[in-house]
């Protein structure tokens, strides 16, 4: 049973390592310094969250959170496809950083609910710091949502663009529905992304940006599938586009994106595994 | 004659301010300056001041103040004044309570 909750530790660990990751490519990049330090900031935050993750499942595993973190092949992370798409430009960079932080926050509200004591605890540990990421997210979001023309093009474009694989992160984990019933998880993946659209959408439309949602696209599917559906419709169209619609993630489909992802992560790790740091 | 190609960039003055940042320590400890950031507003400099000045638990209080709502006074010539004012110093009284008893003693000797 150990192995159904590591798995789920580890699923959440790869999507704070892999986002932690991009975030941590802007470094010397960002629009201005105190960006520069403040993104480099969160984002060694996100990988600390995951080492934190790992270190809960590496007991459980009898791996270190360093051969977690590093020493699996790409087919075995299970971070959702959104977490590993390049940077692109700012606008891209920030609209993933805003819907991913909400979507962590009621994630992380609902964890802190688990029956596992030291899940519960690293969650609202977790949680007060996310407090941060969203706000940094959110005063971005409004500021460049008001701004010129040009830039609030460029966000609400990027926002579409992300919003299409946002479904990724609310994809049911393996063994979902016993984790649920030995109350290790709270809420089923699919409620919280029917939560996430429906506060989503509502700040998008206090923003003034129009994202159009396809009727049932997110939030009917996903209700649908607290049943597993979505895991037998993932099955059926497992030939189709690894990534469909951001999906495939949490069963270790990823885009080419992330393999080019995986091996610059693991480039160091992988040329002496056993040196300590 | 060559053209320099770098020229400095123009920062778009209405977009960002500077905020000056001050933090400190403890309840018990004051407000020190600790360094600045550029934001366009109060709550993004808060939040700038944050990743960039507690990211190694220096402190959990900041105040961030807008640099042009700081009123600020300055006179290089205070270290020479123009009167004698080591009065104002603690150390120019050191002698006095020496000086009193010898006045006392001598006021004593008078009085027999």
């Amino acid at each position: 049973m150990s192995d159904i909750l590591a798995a789920i530790l580890i699923a959440l660990a790869d999507d704070e390592l892999i986002i932690g990751h991009r975030h941590s490519e802007w470094t010397g990049f960002a629009p201005h310094m105190e960006e520069d330090v403040a993104f480099s900031s969160i984002a060694q935050d996100e990988i600390g969250h995951a080492s934190a993750y790992y270190s809960l499942a590496s007991t459980m595993v009898g791996q270190t959170p360093d051969q977690l973190a590093f020493g699996r092949e790409p087919g075995e992370y299970h971070n959702a496809v959104l977490c590993e798409r390049p940077n692109g430009d700012w606008a891209y960079t920030l609209a993933r950083h805003w819907l991913y932080d909400n979507a962590d926050a009621l994630r992380l509200e609902a964890l802190e609910r688990s029956s596992r004591p030291e899940l519960a605890l690293l969650a609202a540990k977790i949680r007060r710091e996310e407090r941060w990421h969203s706000l940094h997210a959110e005063l971005w979001v409004k500021r460049v949502a008001e701004g010129s023309v040009e830039g609030r093009g460029k966000l609400l474009h990027a926002l579409a663009e992300a919003f299409a694989e946002v479904r990724g992160l609310f994809e049911p984990f393996d063994n979902e529905e016993r984790a649920i019933a030995q109350g290790w998880l709270t809420v089923p993946s699919p409620v919280l992304g029917a939560r996430f659209v429906e506060t989503t959408t509502a700040a998008l439309d206090d923003l003034g940006l129009p994202v159009e949602i396809e009727p049932g696209a997110i939030t009917t599917e996903l209700i649908a599938s607290s049943s597993g559906d979505l895991i037998a419709t993932d099955e059926e169209s497992a030939s189709i586009t690894p990534a469909g619609g951001g999906l495939g993630g949490r069963y270790g489909r990823h885009s080419d994106d992330f393999k080019a992802l995986w091996a610059a992560m693991t480039a160091t790790y992988k040329i002496e595994p056993e040196a300590t740091w | 004659m060559r053209r320099s190609t770098i020229r400095p960039r123009r920062r778009p003055e209405s977009l960002v301010e500077i905020y000056e940042v001050f933090r400190r320590s403890g309840h018990k400890e004051p407000f020190e300056h600790c360094g600045s950031v550029t934001a366009p507003d109060a709550r993004m400099a808060t939040v700038m001041a944050k990743e960039c000045f507690t990211r190694r638990g220096e402190g959990r209080h900041l105040w961030v103040i807008r640099r042009a709502d700081i009123h600020s006074w300055s006179d290089d010539s205070l270290p020479d004044p123009a009167a004698d004012k080591t009065y104002r110093f603690a150390h120019a009284y050191r002698d006095v309570i020496k000086k009193r008893a010898l006045a006392r003693s001598r006021a004593q000797a008078d009085a027999r």
